[in-house]
């Protein structure tokens, strides 16, 4: 547990940058949706849309596209053949590999070129 | 109310019988050797890549709760309503920071249900129980509403409507309950996994008909609108408030920001704490199929959104609103629109959406909760020695129990009281937020100080609920209640009373050094992706524990 954590908590101390990237990008999605007053009202209107209606139907595709840059950093994040991460906190990305056999999917061989 | 419409009708039960045939077909979809074996009825081999995956949850995840609650809402209350767009963007960053985490771990040990990550964390099977009796509990009235949404389709079909006696009256959704549990037995999550793709095809395309062409028919989204903020302004001589609001206010009216923004948050979190959206998502065959779907989801929260605007459609179309006033039932608002704006044969195209895309979820869901009976009651409590084969039919014979229960619910209950229930099952189920993704993080939680404060949500929860009334029901009216002075979900003001209470009680027990119970996962399973090796049976996670 204590070998985990410490090993972990170097990965992400070894990728400051990264993990504070992901986790704007996860709480910046989660403000865009929580905060109401930002959305709550009836101009600037898009079309016949008021503001509140097509506010919420850009943010889907932003979701979207937040957490697939998210998802595109945990790659960078988690080392050579370790499995993506959930999450940034501590303990959270894995140390090395974890399986018997083959743990890293052929699609991390790319992400292993960004390090 | 009595002339069925012969052209809806024969499309209705074209489609039905086709969702039959593939029910029954999928049993031997992907068919593995040992078919008797809980990984692979209660989920579908463990083997769903990210494309059936997103099918599946996309199945499970936008209920008749969407089609009919949702604009239901909409038309009787306004913005409020939209909340539930909100919730639908919300959830996917917060799963985000969980739900991979739970796969792995339930990947490497085994795990089917919530409750046993659960038990194999804490070491407890009696925190494990309260899991389970949650889970099951909060399904119940879930699986009840997805009857509703159909009795709702069928009485503006005015199918078995015209007969006074109750059985007759009901008798289309008994058929149709009956073929779903029959199926869900034979082929379990295989069959709502291969039904999924033909009810997405069919609400995609009903969706986006209906917003390209209703707008036409009603002078153009800029008259819905400003018919619908007119409505909603106008002042109700009931209560002498306005009859709903256009845009969350920051005053309480009725609802409010606040209002929203918790109803959002705590459906959001709960959504993955449901067991049936975790079924969905353990039977995945990788982790990057469940990250991947967390990108590809939102696709669905556009057409949720697109369908709680129907709701304002509704309003602005004099028929269907006088309709649904007639008949004093806002659920009726999404079938009555459709009647009236389409022909008759896409009318009948859009309802067999609607009614399979309540069996999808019905069929996870009691899939779900037999799982959790089987495994963490059954099994764990009476017969721990039971082979993958007992497990098996044990969870089959439960799903049709289950379905039956849900169906007296559905019968006997009236439907705005089941409505309510569905909004209460959200209030359960997120008090197992600090213990499941709370545990998903750390082991710092002391399991007692979880069981307490669970309890103490459980028993806040369903008393404010309760206590909740209105102009037309003295209980059970609502799932919002005041706090301090604001309006918030109940579940939300409960689940932080849950956590108060377990972060005192941990530090206390911590002190007094009460033991903590063995937890057999490590912190490397949380992450781990075990891509190429087989899931290892899950009898390996019934050994005996002392609690």
């Amino acid at each position: 547990m204590t070998e985990a954590t410490a090993r972990s908590r170097s990965a992400i101390a070894a990728h400051p940058v990264t993990s504070a990237a992901i986790t704007i990008l996860v709480v910046a999605d989660i403000f865009l949706a929580l905060y109401v007053p930002l959305y709550s009202r009836l101009t600037p209107k898009w079309g016949d849309f008021p503001f509140f209606y097509w506010y919420l139907l850009i943010v889907m595709p932003v979701t979207s596209l937040l957490l697939w840059l998210a998802a595109l950093l945990q790659k960078r994040l988690a080392g050579p053949g370790t499995a993506v991460p959930g999450v940034t906190g501590p303990g959270s990305t894995g140390p090395g590999s974890t399986g018997p056999v083959g743990t890293g999917p052929a699609s991390e061989a790319g992400s292993e070129g960004v390090q | 109310m009595s002339n069925v419409n012969a052209i809806t009708f024969t499309i209705v039960l074209i489609l039905f019988v086709v969702v039959t045939g593939v029910g029954f077909a999928a049993a031997r979809w992907r068919r593995t050797e040992n078919m008797l074996h809980l990984d692979e009825w209660g989920l579908g081999g463990r083997g769903f890549g990210t494309f059936i995956t997103w099918f599946l949850l996309g199945g499970d995840l936008y209920t008749a709760y969407t089609f009919i609650a949702v604009p239901a809402l909409v038309f009787g209350s306004g913005s409020i309503g939209f909340y539930a767009v909100a919730y639908t963007i919300l959830v996917y960053p917060i799963i985000f920071i969980f739900l991979p985490r739970l796969w792995s771990v339930s990947r490497v040990h085994g795990y089917v249900t919530p409750a046993d990550f659960i038990r194999g964390r804490y070491g407890s099977r009696g925190l494990a129980l309260a899991a389970a009796f949650t889970g099951i509990l909060a399904l119940m009235p879930y699986i009840a509403l997805q009857l509703v949404g159909i009795q709702a389709v069928l009485t503006v079909m005015g199918v078995g409507a015209s007969s006074t006696n109750t059985f007759v009256k009901d008798l289309p959704l008994f058929v149709a309950f009956l073929v779903l549990a029959i199926f869900t037995y034979v082929s379990g999550l295989r069959a709502p996994a291969m039904i999924a793709f033909i009810k997405d095809t069919l609400i995609y395309l009903f969706v986006i008909v209906a917003v390209f062409y209703i707008p036409t028919r009603l002078g153009g989204w800029d008259h819905i609108f400003g018919v619908a903020q007119a409505h909603f302004a106008a002042i109700s001589p009931a209560t002498k408030k306005p009859l709903g609001t256009f845009v969350p206010v920051a005053k309480s009216i009725g609802s409010t920001r606040l209002d929203f923004a918790s109803l959002a948050l705590g459906s959001a979190v709960a959504l993955f704490l449901y067991p049936h959206a975790i079924t969905g998502t353990l039977a995945a065959k990788r982790r990057s199929a469940v990250q991947r779907n967390m990108i590809y989801l939102p696709l669905y929260s556009v057409l949720l959104a697109l369908i709680a605007l129907f709701g304002y459609m509704a309003v602005a179309d004099p028929v269907t609103a006088a309709n649904v006033k007639k008949s004093g039932n806002a659920q009726l608002a999404v079938p009555y629109l459709f009647q009236h704006m389409f022909p008759s044969w896409f009318t009948g195209i859009a309802f067999a959406g609607i009614i399979i895309g309540a069996l999808v979820p019905a069929a996870i869901m009691s899939i779900a909760a037999a799982n959790l009976f089987t495994k963490n009651i059954f099994v764990e409590f009476f017969k721990q020695d039971a082979s993958p084969a007992l497990e098996t039919r044990m969870s089959r014979w439960v799903s049709l129990v289950v379905k039956l229960g849900a169906l007296l619910f559905a019968v006997e209950l009236p439907h705005t009281f089941s409505i309510n229930l569905q909004l209460l099952g959200g209030v359960w189920i997120l008090q197992l937020a600090p213990m499941l993704i709370g545990g998903l993080f750390t082991r710092w939680f002391h399991r007692w100080a979880l069981l307490t404060g669970w309890l103490a949500g459980m028993v806040f929860g369903t008393l404010a609920a309760y206590n909740v009334s209105s102009a037309t029901a003295s209980h059970w009216a609502g799932s919002s209640d005041i706090e301090f002075g604001h309006t918030v979900y109940i579940g939300l003001s409960a689940v932080i009373l849950n956590l108060v209470i377990t972060v005192v009680l941990t530090l206390v027990l911590r002190a007094a050094r009460v033991p903590q119970g063995p937890d057999e996962t490590l912190p490397h399973e949380y992450t781990a992706d075990p891509d190429q090796k087989p899931a290892p049976a899950p009898a390996a996670v019934g050994a005996p524990l002392e609690n």
